[in-house]
Order: structure tokens, then sequence, then C-alpha cells
């Protein structure tokens, strides 16, 4: 037995377990500051954080950035610490490239000659507080937290705190998504299932036609159909219906509208495929004891319908949460959703510690939710027998 | 059947043998950005270069990710040879060592680049896009918006203004709508206060703002009249204006933010000399004029003016480059080096408000 799950255990292990773990270890690898910078590290560890440190740690910092000089990795422990304070990147360039540690006298006048933002404990403390391997930098960063003037956390500023809000909304679209895809799909998969096979199949491949379209052509065709000048606007208005035209899309609504449009399959399906499995006869059977209509539905057929309906909110809300093309392309500013900032991070800002730790803190919340799902709800229950 | 079976074997054969002739001959890998400007690029460069040398040139798809230089670079696993980029990411990619250095002054006069910042140690520029007020003619017809001022005036224009949805160039935007002269933009915004005062100036239009993502999401919100007028990219104008019989106007003389778009070569490439000689063809005068008709981006190198009419020159910001907030030189690059995930932030918060 052992010797045939064995491939697929080591399979996940490999392409999934592991890369999701390097991932989530990115959120607090913090190796390029106490890596590239030892000397300045050891001589911070006993500087109290208080004004400017003493002279050691300027001649440890001259040592460690000459010895980087020249190298590429000066740039990129100046783009690491320029996440933590912006503007530290030229600094550590500059300072890198110009900083003579073999000239004699005081190193401190000769850094703060090259660069007076060195005379400013902001920076100094910054490369105390992250001379560690492991940082809560980035995790605290994608919680709107940071640490303060005293080394205390605080919340950041209101201008700039953005991803609780995402996070918050990023759940709150992809929640009424799938409210949406289930009230949708449920007649959808119950009159499929109580269908011929013939028309059952017919009905299908309605379901799957958004499946096969591109994205960029499904999102550009709702533009069309849904903008102000588009073409249910137009018919409304010009049949009298509307005055003028009623935003339909760059919206909340016009991204539910794409967005149930794509995922409505992944509710149908699954749903579909339990519903196919339930007997007819008990439904009669219910009805023939006595229960009206309403309540053989409720209690006989919602009931063995519930593991499909579960798998299928599952997997909507799922996906839902990692959108954000169609997000850009159909709402509005106020519907961006968190994946847009895992993209940013990943691809162009190349912070990777701030995409892993905005994936590692969804990863986090829904696992949370699914685990409070599967309380309240007993889901344990609802294994297929 | 020995016959078929024969005939089969002899197509495989030649098969193999074709592509195997195809792949000898050499292959240059091109990351760009796709769409129209690809389309000309490889009309105007490309095409007759290979055709040149006898070498095949294939494009891949590069939106300007950082990462995906990083990544090849860094795992020794280079796919592309050279990239057409921004200035940001030739910064970037040069000084973290994804980008070879080299000494272009060997390969072509630098004195002809100098309008548009010169050559850079990685890179070299090759056209000149510029981002400016935008409407169509056909529904604005008489006394258009001239300033940027007149961009925010919704009350004489009413209708909703397409905006791009970033920091970058829309802050620089903001401020000569509230006053600042072009070409001092980018000074203001990097003073204290500056990225302040083009928010709280954006604040004001933000109810009339349709942010777009993508430029030619820009043109299509101005030729459905979803929009009254637009930030938008002179070749991208000029191409719908040519492609799809519009009527958009340009008003470059309200100020406008202007780049180059910069080829770079990748570092390690197995073919740098060859990728060094499709560059330089590609920036020589005559190439660079054919560039100008087919997707009417100003040329980088200054001598193909003089190969252009007058009509070809009309769409191209030569005439205002007073009124042009530059995204180039040391100011700009280390601002938004610095700053621009924060205020990236910043904005998308702002906006979404």
């Amino acid at each position: 037995m052992l010797a045939l799950v064995a491939p697929s255990i080591l399979f996940m292990a490999l392409f999934f377990v592991a890369p999701l773990g390097l991932f989530l270890f990115r959120s607090v690898d913090n190796s390029e500051v106490p890596g590239w910078l030892p000397r300045t590290v050891a001589a911070l560890s006993s500087w109290k954080g208080a004004g400017l440190p003493e002279e050691p740690a300027f001649r440890a910092l001259a040592e460690d950035l000459a010895a980087l000089s020249g190298s590429t990795a000066l740039p990129l422990l100046g783009r690491r610490l320029n996440h933590d304070v912006p503007g530290f990147r030229t600094l550590i360039t500059a300072t890198g490239n110009r900083v003579d540690p073999a000239r004699p006298g005081s190193m401190r006048e000769q850094i703060i000659g090259i660069d007076p933002r060195w005379g400013e404990p902001l920076y100094w403390q910054t490369i105390r507080r992250e001379r560690h391997a492991l940082t809560w930098f980035y995790l605290l960063s994608a919680l709107d937290l940071r640490y303060g003037a005293g080394g205390g956390l605080e919340r950041a500023p209101a201008e700039s705190a953005i991803f609780l809000d995402l996070l918050g909304r990023t759940l709150g679209i992809s929640g009424v998504v799938t409210l949406i895809c289930v009230l949708l799909g449920f007649p959808v998969a119950a009159t499929m299932a109580g269908s011929s096979p013939a028309r059952a199949n017919a009905l299908l491949i309605f379901v799957l036609v958004p499946f096969w379209t591109s994205l960029l052509v499904r999102s550009t065709a709702w533009v069309i159909l849904l903008q102000n000048q588009g073409v249910v606007n137009q018919a409304l208005v010009g049949l009298g219906v509307l005055e003028k035209p009623v935003p339909l899309i760059f919206n909340r609504l016009g991204l539910y509208i794409a967005m149930v449009h794509v995922l409505l399959p992944f509710m149908v399906l699954p749903l579909y495929s339990v519903l196919k499995g339930i007997r007819p006869e008990l439904m009669r059977a219910a009805a023939s004891l006595g229960a009206a209509p309403w309540t053989a539905f409720l209690r006989i057929y919602v009931p063995q319908a519930l593991p499909g309906l579960v798998a299928g909110a599952s997997l909507v809300f799922v996906l839902a949460l990692g959108y954000y093309i169609t997000p850009a392309l159909v709402g509005g500013p106020g519907d961006q959703m968190i994946g847009y900032f895992i993209a940013y991070f990943t691809n162009t800002a190349v912070n990777w510690g701030m995409a892993s730790a905005l994936g590692t803190i969804l990863l986090l919340v829904v696992t949370l939710i699914y685990v409070a799902l599967g309380r309240l709800a007993g889901l344990e229950r609802l294994a297929v027998r | 059947m020995p016959k078929p079976s024969c005939l089969r074997i002899a197509i495989v054969v030649a098969l193999i043998a074709w592509s195997g002739l195809a792949h000898a001959q050499t292959k240059l890998v091109v990351g760009n950005a796709g769409g129209s400007s690809a389309d000309a690029e490889r009309k105007v460069f490309y095409g007759p270069f290979a055709a040149a040398n006898k070498i095949q040139i294939q494009e891949e798809s590069f939106n300007q990710e950082l990462a995906k230089l990083r990544s090849q670079v860094e795992t020794g696993n280079l796919i592309w040879d050279m990239v057409s980029t921004t200035a940001i990411n030739v910064a970037t990619g040069c000084e973290e060592g994804l980008l070879e250095k080299i000494d272009w002054s060997k390969y072509m006069d630098p004195k002809v680049f100098q309008e548009v910042g010169g050559l850079s140690e990685c890179g070299v520029p090759y056209l000149f896009v510029s981002g400016g007020l935008t409407y169509d003619g056909n529904r604005i017809k008489d006394g258009g918006p001239k300033t940027w001022a007149d961009f925010w005036n919704v009350t004489k224009w009413p209708g909703k203004r397409g905006m791009l949805y970033r920091a970058e160039q829309t802050f620089e935007v903001a401020l000569m709508a509230d006053g600042v002269p072009p070409p001092k933009a980018m000074e203001v915004l990097a003073a204290p206060g500056g990225v302040d005062r083009a928010l709280k100036k954006l604040e004001a239009l933000k109810p009339n703002i349709h942010w777009w993502k993508n430029g030619a999401e820009s043109i299509t919100l101005l030729s459905s009249g979803e929009v009254a007028m637009a930030y938008a990219w002179n070749g991208r104008v000029a191409s719908a204006n040519k492609t799809n019989n519009l009527n958009l106007k340009m008003e470059l003389g309200a100020g406008h933010v202007s780049g180059c778009q910069y080829w770079a070569i990748m570092k390690g490439s197995k073919n740098k000399e060859l990728a060094i000689k499709l560059i330089q063809y590609a920036v020589s005068a005559q190439p660079q004029a054919d560039f100008v008709r087919v997707i009417s981006y100003g040329p980088a190198n200054r001598d193909a003016y003089a190969l252009l009419t007058e009509q070809e020159k009309a769409t191209l910001p030569a005439k205002h480059m007073d009124k042009a907030s530059l995204q180039l030189g040391k100011l700009y690059l280390g601002f938004w080096l610095a700053n621009g995930d924060a205020l990236l932030q910043r904005f998308v918060k702002f906006a979404a408000q």
C-alpha cells in the first residue's frame, strides 16, 4: 500500500510542499543585511540605538561597503534596505563607491562628508534592526505595521496603509462572487441533473463556453457591452428606459459580472456531478410521506447537495482570491485586489520578501476561514458517502 | 506496403534535415513590448537586418518586469540576447549586473543622441515617446483645450478624463496643471511637499478621472467618447489616427512627459557582437526615419529628422522640447528608484478612496 502512494507523496513533497515552504521562508528571509554587512552588524549589536553610533561602527561600515564596491552586491544591498527606508539605495551605492577605509582620519567625518544622511540615526537604526538573519519587516508591512522611532510597533501612516484594506476587499469580493455563483449555479446544475442526457450536454456547453475564451477577449467583450457608450447602455437610452447611461462597468458591479461569468463553471460542474447522483425517488418518497415540496427540497435535496455546494463554493472562492487582471480591466480604482500587489512586488519591484509576505498572510487567512467554517458547518460530516 | 513507408521515412528525414539547417542559422532572441511598437520594430529593424545577415530574430514578450532579467541572469539560463526597455530598467539592470556594459561610442556617434539624454552605460536610446494631452477632434471641434489647466476644467469641457493608473508620469502632469513649468516638474516633485502638491491637484479632478492601465485602453476610451480628454502616448495616437481613421489631436504645447525606450544586451549573451550590430543598424538615421513613418514615435537619432517631411514631423515633440518633463537624468532616476514602490502604494490608496 505504501509503495503505491509513495510516488504521489514524493511528488507532492517535491513540487508542492518544498516550493511553498521556500516561498513562505522568503517572507522572513533577511540574509542580505548580516551577510553583506558583517562588521557593521557586529559593531552595532552593542549600540543601544540612541543618537549616532561610535567611530568603530563607522569604520566597520566603511570596510563592509568598500569590500562590496564594484560588485553587484552593493546595489542589491541598497535595494534591500530601500524597502525599509526610501532613498537608502542611493545612499548605499554612493557611499560604497566613494568610501576609502585606508584614508587616515575619522571615518565618521569621511562618511558623513560623502552623504550627510549618515548623520541621521534613522539609517543606523534601520541597519541595527535588520541585523538578524530573519526579519519580521515584510510580514509587518503586509499588515500595515512598522517600527516606530522608539523601536516599538506602530500603524503605518494612513496615506500608505493599504494592505489590510486590500486583504479585506479581496476576501469581500471573493465572498460575494461565491455567493452569486451559488445562487446562479444551483438552479442551472439542478436543471441539468433533471434533464435528459442530450439536453444536459447542451446546457453543459453553454456553461463551458466562457471557459474556452481567452481572459482578455472576455474582459474586452464586457467593456464593449457595458461601458457608457456601450451596447447595453445605448440600447436602454435609445428605448427610453434610461435617460442617461448608467455606469455598469469600471466599478464593483462590472467586476462581479465579469468574475461570475468566468467562475460559474467551477460552481456548476462539481454541483452537477453531485446532484446527478441524488435519486429522484427520494423526493417522491418524501412527498408521499406528506412533506410539502419546499420541506422536501430543504430537508431531503439540499443536505444531499451540500458536498457539491461546498466543493463548488471552495473552488470559486479560492480561485477568486487570486484574481488581479480582471479587476484591473473591468474594475474601478476601488476594486483592485491583493494579487495586483503580489504581482507588482514579484515582477516589477523585485521585492520578493513583500510578495511572499502578502501571499503568506492571504494563505493564513484563508486557512483560518476554512478551519472556522469546517468547525461551524461540520464539514467532516459532508464527506461523500 | 513498402512504398508509402519509404515515402514517410524520406519525409521524416527531410524534415529533420531541414529543421537541423534552420537551427544551424544563428538565432537572436529579443524581448520587447509586443503590440504595435513590436510590429513596427519587426518591419523596420528586425526584418531587414535578419535578411541582410542571414540570421533569425525571435521575439519574446517582455512587459518590463525586471524580475525576468534577474531570473535569467542569476540562473545562468539566458533566454534572451537583448531587450527593449525603459530608462529605469537600464539604470537598475546596469547597476545590478543584469545588462552588458558596453563602450557604445566605439560603434556610434554619441553626439546624435544628445537631445534625448545621450547613450547610457548599458543602453542605447532608439525611440522617443511623449505622453500628452489628447482629445478627439471630431467631438471637441473648435477651441479645444490648450493647457493642463484646461484639462482640469470640467465646467468648460464636461466629461471624464483618462489618466494613467501609475504615480510616475501622472504626478508630473498634475504639477504641470498646478502651474509648474514642465521642465521643472521633476524638480518640484522631488522637493519636499512635491508629492503632496501633485496629489492635492489630482484630488480636485479625481471624481472625473477614468484611470487606464495600458496604452490601447487610452485610445478606445477616447474614440468611444467614454472620456472627453486623456493623457496618451504619441505613437499610439498617431497610429490609431492612421489605421482606424480617427481624428485624435495632441496638444504637446501644454507640456508633456517624454522619455526613451532603450536597447540593451543581456549580461553574458553569446550573441553580443551580433546584438551590437543590430542595435548599430537600428539607431542609424535611415531605419530611424522609417520607424517614425510606421509608428510615429520620435527618433532618438537626431539625424533622422533630416529625412522626414514636415507632415511626418508634425506629430513629433521636436518643436515642443521646451515643454518637456524628461524621464531621464539623475534626478528622475534617483527619485523613482528610491520612492517608486512607496509612491505606488500611496497612489493606489489615493485612487481607491
